[in-house]
């Protein structure tokens, strides 16, 4: 223990209470005028969530094309939060994410195609197969840590992308599952509504989570597995109770993938997309719902070019001058172009990430002022004793 | 303090520790008597939160016993001895700090919420009626201890003092029938440390609690023990009546003599 000098301390005990309450609730809420911006915006937002893909009471044509693309963002939404849950509520990594998807995709067309099962039932025995899995592979990391379990993770994903996925009775061969769509849901704008549905239950059971004592179990554990323990938790249940839930929501989110897709293929479950899963929630910014969703509908919007096509920024700028204009890059190398500019913005100086960008919007909408609110520091443990 | 059936709620028989070539603790045997206060002074490095390590489980001793209430739990995990009833502080201050307080009331008292995990995340009534129920005790227990207002504050950004204060709140909440303080006092001028023996003398009789406690405000600790250790070295170096192992020569020497640095509480 070092010398503290007396008084100093006496005074932080004396303060103590009145330093640290939370600034009190504004007394003046927003104005009549305040809350009819408010309500138009809602109203704008519900209108882009729920009828603007679907080309319902909407003066635009969306293309069937885009209407599967925006199919796809709502599905790299539920696997972000499936990653989320690893990574930012327990802690853990993972660098095999597509296997987790790729496994849901194939297990759904599989109950769907051979077995010849609704979609729904295919949808939810896929998010099933993927919490399995992914319990199993959480039994290695309560052995192993941090970088040892991080490089498993990878060649976890990597096998089950040579091996697994090509077991031709499961997974088709090279040519791939049939994986049809369901009733009511055939056509690339209703196929949006489905994948929607599937979010929206992912939000719930994440909302729930938080709210229960297996969030705040796994939020005490990554912070502080000692002083977990200490509370009676089971870190390591609870670790592999994380990955439960991770699985199922990445189990989900490949079954919507595949059926989103009318047919699996194995190709795409690559060690680049494990890449882009990672990337996308990290920037949305970890524990953050809101900034996890958009994150990965970001990243999902990049995939092959399309943003940067949609926004036709190569007409707008020509081609790309200087040394870099040589390099005639591919749109289709946005994702791992733009991500790493972005994870090195985020870890550096936007430690909320998308979600922190948002967050004034958010509080506005909740019928607070508009303020830019800084993000939470992490809270790093190193102290043994501690 | 006279209990009407003194029954032994903590006992280590020749508890034993080695790092690599260091003996970190060479045969500690302790006890605690139920509702008793249990003091441990010794120099820095003596070995004091090593032996809280034992107890609690986070270290597996080389050799000896740690039983609590009677029961061999030497084997036991930390969460499963927690769930016995031994709670404990630590020297840092053990909470999760990147939660709100009211967070940290209800993650604490997880052993009390008794619903399944995954069953809730799907819309079990019961856990929404359990979860009304754990707030409702985490408030009460925060008014209690004067922290009521400060349910929504991040503890990471609230000052030592109140962590202090808010860390033996949740432990509390745990509902522990042993109370491992380690360092309570640490940070605290003689006046606060005053208060600090009064506060858990008082805790003590509410929360009907036995209390083993290691500080370094030698005062303090033989105000309110019944009984008093003093470690070095790893070993105890003596034991007894605090007022009797604060004068023993050999705890005077362990604190001025051997190592003049150690600091003098």
């Amino acid at each position: 223990m070092t010398a503290v000098d007396p008084t100093t301390v006496l005074d932080t005990l004396q303060h103590a209470d009145d330093a640290e309450i939370p600034s009190a609730p504004e007394a003046t809420g927003p104005t009549t005028l305040g809350w009819i911006a408010r309500g138009l915006a809602w109203a704008a937002l519900g209108w882009v969530v729920l009828c603007y893909p679907g080309n319902v009471a909407s003066p635009f044509e969306v293309p069937a094309f885009d209407a599967n693309r925006m199919s796809e963002a709502v599905i790299f939404a539920i696997i972000g939060l499936s990653l989320n849950v690893l990574i930012g509520y327990a802690g853990q990594v993972s660098l095999g994410h597509q296997a987790f998807v790729g496994i849901g995709a194939f297990t759904s067309a599989f109950v769907v195609t051979d077995l010849t099962q609704e979609v729904v039932l295919g949808v939810l025995v896929a998010a099933l197969v993927g919490a399995l899995q992914a319990v199993l592979l959480g039994l290695v990391s309560l052995r192993l840590t941090g970088l040892a379990f991080a490089l498993v993770t990878l060649v976890y994903g990597v096998m089950a992308q040579q091996s697994i996925f090509a077991i031709e009775a499961f997974t088709g061969g090279t040519a791939g599952k049939i994986a049809p769509r369901p009733t009511g849901f055939e056509s690339d704008h209703r196929y949006y509504y489905f994948a929607l549905i599937g979010l929206a239950g992912v939000l719930a059971v994440d909302w729930r989570l938080l709210r229960t004592k297996g969030g705040r179990a796994l939020l005490a554990l990554r912070e502080n597995p000692r002083v977990a323990q200490t509370w009676g938790i089971d870190t390591k249940a609870y670790t592999l109770f994380a990955f439960g839930v991770a699985g199922l929501f990445a189990g989900l989110g490949g079954g919507l993938l595949a059926h989103r897709d009318l047919q699996v293929v194995a190709n795409p479950f690559d060690f680049n997309l494990a890449l882009v899963f990672v990337l996308m929630t990290t920037v949305g910014g970890l524990r953050n719902r809101l900034g996890v969703v958009l994150g990965s509908m970001f990243f999902a919007f990049l995939r092959n070019g399309y943003l940067v096509e949609k926004l036709r920024l190569e007409d707008g700028i020509g081609p790309i001058p200087g040394p870099l204009g040589a390099l005639d890059m591919s749109p289709e190398f946005a994702p791992l172009v733009f991500g790493p500019i972005l994870l090195l913005l985020v870890l550096t100086r936007l430690p909320g990430g998308f979600g922190q960008l948002v967050r004034p919007v958010q509080e506005w909408l909740a019928g607070r002022r508009l303020r830019w609110v800084p993000a939470d520091e992490e809270v790093i443990v190193n102290d043994v004793r501690a | 303090m006279s209990a009407p059936e003194p029954t032994t709620v903590l006992q280590t028989s020749g508890v034993s520790i080695r790092f690599g070539g260091v003996q970190a603790l060479d045969a500690v045997d302790l006890r605690a008597d139920r509702w008793e206060i249990v003091g441990i002074i010794g120099p820095n490095g003596a070995g004091k939160t090593t032996l809280f390590n034992c107890i609690t489980g986070f270290y597996e001793a080389t050799s000896g016993v740690v039983r609590f209430k009677g029961e061999d739990v030497t084997d036991l995990p930390v969460h499963r001895r927690a769930a016995l009833g031994m709670g404990r502080t630590f020297q840092n201050v053990g909470l999760v700090k990147g939660s709100t307080v009211g967070e940290n009331l209800k993650s604490a008292q997880h052993l009390q919420t008794r619903y399944g995990a995954l069953g809730a995340l799907f819309g079990s009534t019961r856990a929404s009626e359990v979860e009304r129920e754990t707030e409702a005790r985490a408030r009460d227990i925060l008014d209690l201890f004067d922290l009521g207002h400060l349910w929504d504050t991040r503890v990471a950004g609230l000052p030592y003092g109140v962590q202090k204060r808010l860390e033996i709140a949740a432990v509390l909440a745990t509902d522990p029938e042993l109370l491992l303080l380690d360092e309570p006092g640490s940070g605290l001028g003689p006046e606060e440390a005053d208060e600090l023996g009064d506060f858990l003398l008082q805790i003590r009789e509410q929360f009907l609690l036995t209390i083993v406690l290691i500080d370094h405000h030698v005062p303090l600790v033989t105000r309110i023990s019944d009984y008093l250790y003093c470690l070095n070295f790893g070993q105890v170096l003596a034991e007894g009546q605090p007022e009797d192992v604060r004068s023993h020569p050999e705890v005077v020497r362990a604190y001025l003599g051997i190592d003049p640095d150690a600091e003098v509480a």
